[in-house]
C-alpha cells in the first residue's frame, strides 16, 4: 500500500494534468475494488447464513471480566465487563454456596464490552476467602473468588499519599542511590566500565522478560474481544520503535560525544522509567487490595533491584562531570513514573491498561538495553578486544537479579 | 485462626511468609492484585493455611467489618419485605409461571386420582396419560434451563391412588430421546421401565402402556429409567405416587405435596439450585399459608440427583413421621428428617402459635441455593 501511495506524486510530476487525475481516480478505484468485493462475500455470507456452514453455536459463548472488586462493611462491589461477541444478562448471584440479592447498575443486561456494577450486601468476614458466581440467563456461570476478604482502602488523601510513599521508596529512592556510585564509577578502568555496561544490559533483558511474562500471564485474564497478547505486542514493538527513533533523532542532531551519552543516559532514564510505571502500577494495585503486609515484605525486594536502575542510567557518564541538576532530572525521569504507577493502579486499576503499560516497560527495557550494548559495547573497539567481558558482564547482570530474586522471594 | 492476643504482628507476618512461601515471585504477587482474581490473596499465592492465619493475626486486623445493612436496599426477598435486618439468600425477580406452565403453589396440593371407571371385576380402573416432552423452563428469574418433564412440568403429576387399584398409565414419547416410567411398588417386570421395548422404554414418537395393580399402600415416587439415569432424573423426570391404604389415612384439613430435587443448570454434574415442586425459593417467596391448630399432612418425597441426601426442618414445630408411609403408625415425632434419593415419607403436623416459620433442607447450603420455603400461620 505505501508503495502505491508513493507512487502517485512521482506521477504528478508529469506536465498534463489530466492524466495525473484520471491516474489518482484509478489508484483510488484499484484501492477499493477488493474491498467492494469483499463487502459482497461478506453479504453472500450473511445472506447465505453462513453459506451452509453451521456457524450458529450450540451454546452461546459468553465471557466476563472481572476488573475492580470493592469490599466495604456489609457490602463486596464487583465491576463486570461482558467481554463475549454478544449481550448478556446477568441472572442470579451465588456466593459461597448461597444465592444471594444483588444489584446490577446501570442494568443487569451488559452490552458487548460494555460494563456492570454488581453489588451484594453481604455480611463478609475479614480474612475470609469467598467464592462468588455470578449465573447469565443462559445458565453459563462466571466465577471470581475473594481469596482474602479485606477492605479496599478509598480514594482519598491519606491513601493517595501512601501510593505516593510507595513510588517513592520503589522509583525514585533506589534509582537516586543507584546513581550515587557515579563517583566510584570514576575510579574505575575500561575493562571494569564495560563489564558494567554489559551488565547494565543483562540487568534490562531480565527485567524485560519478567514484565514480558507477566504481561503475558495477565492476559489471560482479559476477555478475547481485549486480545491480550495483541496489546503486549503493540506495547512491546510500539515502545521500542518510538525510543529507537528518538535516540536516532538524537544523534543526526550531530551532537559530541559528551552530548551523545548524555543522550544515552536520558534514552536509559525513559526506557527505566516507563519500566517503573508499569512497575508502579502493579504495586499499587496489588495494595489496594489489601495486600499491603504480603506488599511491605516485596517492596524491600523492589528497592533492593531496582538500585540496579539507578547504576544504569549513570554508567554512560562515568567519563563527565554531570551537574547535581541534570542527575536529579535523570534520577526523577527514572524513578518518578512509579508513583503516577501506584496512584493509577491503587485507585483505578483497568486490567488491560496494566497489560499495557508492563509490554511498554518491556518495550522500553528491551531498547534501551540494545541501545547500551550497540553504543557501549558492540561497536566499541576496546569492547571488540574482551569480547569474554562483555559475555560476563551481560551474564553477571542477569544473575545479579535472578539470585536476588532467589534469596528475597 | 485468629489470634488477638497477638500484637507482634508484622515480625510474624514476614516470617510466615519468608519461611512457608517461597513460591512467590515478584510478579507472581502483584499479578493476583491487577490480574484476573482481582483481589490478592493468600490463597492466590499458595501461602500455607498457618503463614495466612499469622497474616490475618496481626493486631492490627480489627473484628469484622460486618454492621447491619439498611433494611430493604437491595432484593425482594421476603425478609426483608417484612422488616428483617439483615440481608438473607434469596433470587433476584420473579419466575415466569405462566410461561413455565406450572406453579408450584398450584402443585402442592394438585393430587391427580386419573380418570376413573370400574372394570368387569369390580376394580377400580384409574388411567392418566403421561407425555415425555423437553420443555425449557425458567427455573429461577432470567435462567432459563432445557428440562425433559413429565406433560411440562417438574415435577410431573402427583399420581394418587388407592390400594389394590387397577392403575393404567399410556407414556407418549414427544421428545427426542427414550424415555420410560419406573415406579416404585410392586409389578411384574414388564411393567418396571428398565431395559428394551418390552418393558417399556419408549423410543421418540413412541407409546407404552403400563398396566398394574397398584401395591402396597404408602407414598412412593416414579421417574425415568433410561440411561444416562442421573442424566434423565436431573433433567426433570421423576413424580410422586401415591398409592393410598384401603381403609384410609385419618382426616387431616390440608394435604400437600413436597417434591424435593435440584437443578443442574450448568452441566457440570453438580446441582446450582434446590427445591420443592420445580421452583428455588418458590415458598420462601410465596409462603404457605396455614391456621393455628389445623392439622397438615405433607406427601414428602426426595428425587434429588448428585448429591448424597436430602432433609426437611420444620421451625419452632415437631411432626410425626411415617418412613415410605407404609405404616399407618408413625415411627418417630421429630423436628428434622433425612432422606436419601428414593425415599419419602409423610409428615403430620399442626402449629400451636401463630407466626412464620421455615422449613428447608437442614443442609443449610441446600437451603441457601433454593431449597427453603416459610409457612405463615395464622391465628
Amino acid at each position: 500500500m505505501s508503495t502505491m501511495t508513493d507512487t502517485a506524486p512521482v506521477v504528478s510530476a508529469t506536465p498534463d494534468a489530466q492524466p495525473v487525475r484520471r491516474q489518482g481516480l484509478r489508484t483510488i478505484f484499484l484501492l477499493a475494488l477488493p474491498l467492494v468485493l469483499l463487502a459482497g462475500v461478506i453479504a453472500l455470507f450473511v445472506y447465505t447464513q453462513g453459506a451452509g456452514l453451521n456457524v450458529a453455536p450450540a451454546a452461546p459463548i459468553e465471557t466476563v471480566q472481572f476488573g475492580r472488586t470493592i469490599l466495604r462493611p456489609g457490602e463486596i462491589e464487583m465491576h463486570v465487563r461482558n467481554t463475549s461477541p454478544e449481550a448478556i444478562t446477568l441472572a442470579q448471584v451465588n456466593i459461597n454456596d448461597a444465592i444471594w440479592p444483588y444489584e446490577a447498575v446501570p442494568s443487569r443486561e451488559i452490552s458487548r464490552l460494555g460494563s456492570a456494577v454488581v453489588t451484594l450486601r453481604y455480611p463478609w468476614v475479614v480474612g475470609e476467602a469467598y467464592e462468588i458466581g455470578i449465573l447469565s440467563s443462559n445458565s453459563i456461570p462466571f466465577a471470581h473468588t475473594i481469596a482474602v476478604a479485606a477492605e479496599t482502602p478509598r480514594a482519598s488523601a491519606a491513601t493517595l499519599w501512601s501510593f505516593t510513599l510507595i513510588g517513592l521508596y520503589v522509583g525514585i529512592l533506589p534509582v537516586l542511590l543507584g546513581m550515587l556510585w557515579l563517583p566510584a564509577l570514576k575510579q574505575l578502568g575500561a575493562g571494569t566500565m564495560l563489564f558494567l555496561m554489559a551488565a547494565t544490559v543483562g540487568l534490562l533483558l531480565y527485567l524485560g522478560l519478567d514484565a514480558t511474562a507477566e504481561a503475558l500471564e495477565m492476559t489471560s485474564g482479559l476477555g478475547g474481544a481485549f486480545q491480550g497478547v495483541g496489546i503486549v505486542g503493540i506495547g512491546i514493538v510500539g515502545t521500542w520503535l518510538l525510543l529507537d527513533a528518538l535516540s536516532r533523532r538524537q544523534r543526526s542532531i550531530g551532537r559530541d560525544e559528551i552530548g551523545q551519552r548524555r543522550s544515552l543516559a536520558l534514552v536509559i532514564a525513559l526506557g527505566i522509567g516507563l519500566h517503573n510505571l508499569g512497575e508502579g502500577l502493579a504495586i499499587g494495585a496489588a495494595y489496594a487490595v489489601g495486600a499491603a503486609t504480603l506488599g511491605t515484605f516485596l517492596v524491600v525486594g523492589f528497592i533492593i533491584q531496582n538500585i540496579t536502575e539507578g547504576l544504569g542510567i549513570v554508567v554512560p557518564l562515568a567519563k563527565d562531570r554531570p551537574s547535581l541538576r541534570t542527575l536529579a532530572f535523570l534520577g526523577l525521569i527514572g524513578g518518578a513514573p512509579a508513583i503516577v504507577g501506584a496512584w493509577v493502579g491503587g485507585l483505578v486499576n483497568v486490567q488491560a491498561l496494566s497489560v499495557l503499560f508492563l509490554a511498554i516497560g518491556a518495550g522500553a527495557v528491551f531498547q534501551v538495553a540494545y541501545a547500551i550494548g550497540r553504543q557501549m559495547v558492540w561497536n566499541n573497539a576496546s569492547a571488540r578486544a574482551r569480547p569474554m567481558t562483555t559475555f560476563g558482564g551481560v551474564l553477571a547482570g542477569m544473575l545479579v537479579l535472578y539470585l536476588t530474586g532467589v534469596v528475597i522471594k | 485462626m485468629k489470634n488477638p492476643s497477638d500484637t507482634d504482628g508484622d515480625a510474624e507476618q514476614t516470617n510466615a511468609i519468608q519461611s512457608d512461601d517461597s513460591r512467590v515471585s515478584r510478579r507472581k504477587f502483584l499479578l493476583a492484585g491487577v490480574g484476573g482474581t482481582g483481589l490478592l490473596g493468600a490463597a492466590a499465592l499458595g501461602i500455607s493455611s498457618e503463614a495466612r492465619a499469622a497474616i490475618l493475626g496481626g493486631g492490627a486486623q480489627g473484628p469484622g467489618p460486618y454492621e447491619p445493612p439498611r433494611p430493604g436496599a437491595i432484593g425482594t426477598n421476603s425478609a426483608s419485605a417484612h422488616g428483617a435486618m439483615h440481608p438473607m439468600p434469596a433470587v433476584v425477580g420473579e419466575v415466569n409461571h405462566v410461561r413455565n406452565g406450572f406453579n408450584p403453589s398450584e402443585m402442592l396440593v394438585d393430587f391427580d386420582g386419573g380418570k376413573v371407571s370400574t372394570l368387569p371385576n369390580g376394580q377400580t380402573l384409574r388411567e392418566y396419560t403421561l407425555v415425555a416432552q423437553n420443555k425449557t423452563i425458567e427455573v429461577v428469574p432470567g435462567v432459563q434451563f432445557a428440562a425433559w418433564t413429565y406433560n411440562g412440568r417438574v415435577p410431573g403429576p402427583t399420581i394418587r391412588v388407592t390400594e389394590g387399584d387397577r392403575v393404567r398409565i399410556t407414556h407418549l414419547n414427544a421428545s427426542d430421546h427414550p424415555h420410560s416410567l419406573h415406579f416404585h411398588g410392586v409389578h411384574p417386570g414388564s411393567m418396571d421401565g428398565v431395559f428394551d421395548m418390552r418393558s417399556g422404554v419408549v423410543a421418540p414418537g413412541g407409546t407404552y402402556t403400563y398396566d398394574f395393580d397398584a401395591e402396597p399402600f404408602g407414598l412412593h415416587l416414579y421417574h425415568c429409567h433410561t440411561a444416562p439415569l442421573a442424566k434423565h432424573i436431573a433433567k426433570g423426570l421423576y413424580g410422586a405416587f401415591i398409592v393410598d391404604p384401603k381403609v384410609g389415612r385419618p382426616p387431616v384439613d390440608r394435604e400437600l405435596v413436597m417434591v424435593m430435587s435440584g437443578y443442574d443448570v450448568d452441566f457440570d454434574g453438580s446441582n446450582d439450585f434446590y427445591m420443592v415442586n420445580g421452583i428455588p425459593f418458590h415458598y420462601d417467596r410465596h409462603p404457605i399459608v396455614l391456621k393455628v391448630g389445623e392439622t397438615v399432612r405433607v406427601y414428602l418425597v426426595n428425587v434429588l440427583e448428585y448429591d448424597q441426601s436430602n432433609s426437611f426442618h420444620l421451625h419452632a414445630n415437631f411432626f410425626q413421621y411415617y418412613p415410605t408411609g407404609t405404616s399407618l403408625t408413625p415411627s418417630e415425632f421429630t423436628d428434622t428428617v433425612a432422606q436419601m434419593q428414593g425415599q419419602r415419607g409423610i409428615l403430620e403436623f399442626s402449629f400451636k402459635h401463630p407466626g412464620r416459620y421455615m422449613f428447608h433442607a437442614h443442609k443449610t447450603e441446600f437451603a441457601e441455593l433454593g431449597w427453603t420455603g416459610i409457612f405463615q400461620v395464622d391465628a
